[in-house]
């Protein structure tokens, strides 16, 4: 088996603040071929963690973005015409087979429900990529590993993954990070200062106390780290936390204006 | 003529007197949209509700002018217990609008802190230091409450006063170092920032297993249906049949303490509510007579020959108890039954239009037609797949013909709805001219009914009260299985209202009859007319937080859980049972017909 060599040193690692041992479990699958499938909340860290994986491990990374329209073909690859004669053009499904490297198929609920069959025969001990188009059969290199994330927080009847996709997995379940890690999230990677980054950490527990009751969904890292940058950057705490921690939530006003008295209880002016 | 002029000094004196600025006042209901929510951001428990306190007599020592004028004897302060928030029905301590609006919610965070050691002083010191430091943003607010307050607080004369008011003082400027108030002191004056120094236990007569009579749900509902009064249980006087000599100006006194004679008048005094508020405190005394003997008339079964025919023995369901945080096995049995006396009848002519109208509509609504890709037949070619399959047969490897046409089947919604009506008892209160609820119901009810059988979507109809956890009465007036026809809209006809609210075990009920429809979306509709309750321990928190398990259990299953409900309070607690998103408040119970409707259209389409 091929071991981890490292990234270039052109490329820096991304950033991430391990929890526990997601990062133990995540080699460990890629070491033993296994698929892996992250579950979490909006902006809490799942791409994120898998493009420091991929850094980590060197290996190159094809990410997909699904959505409901995405067909089969647009994973695995189709024949385009150019110059008067037509081109068999790879997916990313089918580039990362071929480079034996990360395929992430980020919010795979959304994808259409036969579009994710095609990934079956690559979960298994199969390993395989049969390509119909081209009656190529690939089979996976040792490097090669599939990942994909959702959101199980979306209320959606019709989006769920399918139990036989889902039981094709090794599944890690990501939540926003305690307060503690979150706070070297904020000072890493938004800039924060110290008391700053204690005072958007406070805010965000107050936030998420309304998730579910008042709010869809919780105010999520990644806008903490908006708010950290743009406050970072010169711009009045408020303004910053009105901007990227507030409107972005809700619409009614009666709820804003109760978001914003709860950012002035850290921000007050 | 000495009326005159003495009703010229009250008002005169009074406005002269009083502590207060009115024209910066802040109501409760000014901040009520928000005071919820950041309470609950606050840390606060959020199956709370919050309630406007009554005032307390404080027993400090008042200013000679308010002690000339009479007022300024209560004060509304803040507090917390089991079951609510209390806070002030408005603020107009300060000067400022802006002041009085921040102490509303400085209390509101002052209040969500976990309780602090030690006596009023110590604890409420404490609790502003905790707030303090993990909210620096309130900092300022509070420095500017606690400066605007310390000019309008009056230094008592005597030393242990004095004593007192200097402790009160430096816990105010120095939050957290306070020490216990010096043994001794008179009560000291009120601090409006603080929370209640002897919360008045509101819950006691709450906790009453058993005798509770239905909430009232009439259209006199203002303010001070929220208001707390202090209340004091008495154990009953065993006397028979005292008679009161009643001297006229002592009214005030017969009325506060508690003597049970037979009162000298029957009619209440048009006056008797402003006495209420005046009072210190009421009385509540239980002596198992009077309540009762009106509560069997409420609830006195009919012989089995009057009631509705039973389904069956009755289904065993669970129910969640939120003091052990899980789900007790077969606590309620729930009893399926048809209505009595319902023959197969037509449409009421009065509904005739409207119902023509929404078939109309809902005809309109139904075939929803989406074009299908993919096809191996249709009217329309799928040009995407030809240039697709056009380039794949010039790279010169075979492919078998693709489906290449466009298709616009009739599209099924797959929509199935059950709709579980609340027929308890305080659907028969009166809504003016438009008759009881229950006629509004039923009315909803045959044309909602109207309107899903015009759109095609697999419906069910139901109703429900209950009579503690061993009769939850499912009356069932419309199945899946059925046609909507002249015997369903018969037993429509037929339901009449009756007993309580035990909605967990109802709503689980539908969930799993629910469950069994072969829809892809299935919507269970709720119709209520108010809070979960029952006889037994059923109402409160525990009624509310088994209401809130059943429909998150629903939501788990994949349905869509929705409320309807034309309790204009629904705001407290509906968010907290269905979400943000989960429910609509009928402001005008008349218009329920057409609100159904129009939300079932717009929730479906």
């Amino acid at each position: 088996m091929n071991a981890p060599h490292r990234a270039a040193a052109a490329a820096p690692l991304p950033f991430y603040q391990p929890l526990a041992d997601e990062c133990e479990v995540f080699e460990a699958a890629w070491r033993q071929q296994l698929p892996l499938l992250i579950k979490g909340p909006t902006g809490c860290g799942k791409t994120r963690f898998v493009a420091h994986m991929a850094a980590r491990l060197g290996l190159p990374l094809f990410t997909v973005s699904c959505h409901d329209d995405l067909s089969a073909a647009d994973l695995v690859g189709r024949h385009l015409i150019a110059a008067g004669d037509t081109q068999w053009c790879d997916g990313p499904l089918t580039r990362a087979v071929r480079a034996g490297g990360i395929c992430y198929l980020d919010e795979v609920v959304e994808a259409r429900k036969d579009t994710t069959v095609v990934l079956h025969p690559l979960t298994d001990d199969r390993r395989i990529l049969p390509i119909e188009r081209t009656g190529e059969q690939l089979a996976a290199p040792p490097g090669f590993m599939l990942v994909v994330s959702y959101n199980p927080g979306y209320q959606h009847v019709l989006k769920t993954l399918k139990p036989s996709t889902r039981q094709r997995f090794v599944a890690l379940a990501f939540d926003f990070p305690p307060p503690a890690v979150e706070l070297t999230v904020l000072r890493e990677e938004g800039g924060a200062d110290e008391a700053l980054a204690r005072r958007l950490v406070a805010l965000a527990t107050q936030l998420r106390r309304l998730g579910g009751y008042h709010l869809d969904e919780a105010v999520s890292t990644r806008l903490l780290v908006y708010a950290a940058k743009l406050i970072a950057s010169g711009m009045a705490a408020r303004t910053a936390c009105r901007v990227a921690l507030v409107e972005p939530l809700s619409d009614e006003p009666d709820t804003l204006a109760a978001l914003m008295a709860v950012v002035d209880t850290q921000f007050g002016a | 003529m000495e009326d005159l002029v003495g009703s010229w000094w009250d008002r005169l004196v009074r406005r002269a007197a009083y502590p207060g600025y009115p024209q910066a006042a802040v109501l409760l209901d000014d901040v009520a949209p928000q005071a919820l929510l950041f309470f609950r951001a606050m840390g606060g428990d959020p199956g709370l509700a919050i309630r406007s306190a009554v005032g307390t007599a404080h027993g400090a020592r008042r200013r000679w002018l308010a002690r000339v004028a009479g007022i300024d004897t209560h004060v509304e302060l803040a507090w917390r217990d089991g079951q609510a928030l209390y806070l002030p029905e408005r603020i107009d301590l300060y000067p400022d609008a802006a002041l009085n609006r921040g102490l509303y919610f400085w209390l509101m965070a002052l209040a969500a802190q976990p309780p602090a050691q030690g006596d009023w002083l110590q604890s409420n010191s404490e609790g502003t230091a905790r707030c303090l430091t993990t909210m620096p943003g309130l900092a300022t607010l509070y420095q500017r409450l606690v400066a605007a307050l310390l000019p309008l607080r009056n230094w008592p004369a005597n030393g242990t006063g004095q004593a007192a008011e200097q402790a009160i003082r430096h816990a105010l400027l120095q939050p957290g170092t306070a020490t216990a108030l010096p043994a001794g002191s008179p009560p000291p004056q009120p601090v409006p920032l603080w929370l209640h120094p002897s919360p008045p236990s509101a819950a006691a007569a709450n906790q009453d297993d058993g005798q509770q009579p239905e909430q009232g749900h009439g259209d006199s509902r203002d303010s001070k249906a929220r208001r707390r009064y202090r209340a004091r249980r008495d154990n009953p006087d065993d006397r028979k049949n005292g008679m009161l000599l009643q001297f006229r100006a002592e009214s005030i006194f017969t009325w506060d303490d508690y003597v049970r004679v037979n009162r000298h008048q029957d009619e209440d005094e048009p006056d008797d509510g402003a006495a209420a508020e005046d009072m210190d405190r009421l009385t509540v005394s239980r002596d198992g007579k009077t309540r009762a003997s009106r509560l069997k008339f409420d609830l006195d079964l009919p012989a089995a020959a009057y009631d509705d025919t039973p389904l069956g023995d009755g289904l065993l369901l669970p129910e969640w108890d939120y003091r052990r945080e899980r789900l007790v096995a077969d606590h309620c049995r729930l009893q399926p039954m048809l209505p009595r006396d319902a023959s197969p009848a037509p449409l009421p002519d009065k509904l005739q239009a409207a119902a023509r109208r929404l078939r109309r509509q809902f005809q309109a609504l139904s075939p929803e037609r989406s074009r299908k890709s993919g096809e191996a037949s249709g009217p329309d070619l799928d040009l995407d797949r030809i240039i697709r399959f056009l380039a794949e047969q010039r790279s010169g490897v075979a492919v078998a013909e693709p489906p290449l046409y466009q298709a616009w089947p009739p599209a099924g919604r797959s929509m199935a709805c059950l709709l579980l009506a609340d027929l308890s008892l305080s659907t028969e209160s009166w809504l003016g001219e438009a008759g009881q609820v229950i006629h509004v119901i039923r009315d909803s009810l045959l044309l909602f009914a109207e309107a899903l059988a015009a759109c095609g979507d697999a419906f069910g109809l139901y109703g429900f009260s209950s009579l503690r956890r061993s009769e939850v009465r499912y009356l069932l007036l419309k199945d899946f299985g059925e046609p909507y026809d002249d015997a369903a809209r018969g037993r429509i006809l037929a339901i009449r209202p009756g007993y309580y609210t035990r909605m967990g075990a109802a709503i689980r009920q539908s969930t799993s009859i629910l469950l069994q429809q072969p829809a892809q979306r299935r919507l269970l509709l709720i119709v209520s007319d108010g809070k979960p309750n029952d006889l037994d321990h059923y109402e409160g928190r525990y009624g509310v937080e088994d209401t809130r398990q059943a429909v998150l259990e629903a939501r788990r299953a994949g349905l869509i859980p929705f409320c309807v409900t034309v309790d204009r309070e629904a705001g407290d607690y509906l968010p907290h049972l269905f979400g943000k998103r989960g429910y609509s408040v009928v402001h005008d119970a008349h218009r329920l017909p057409q609100v159904l409707t129009s939300l079932y259209a717009s929730l479906t389409a």
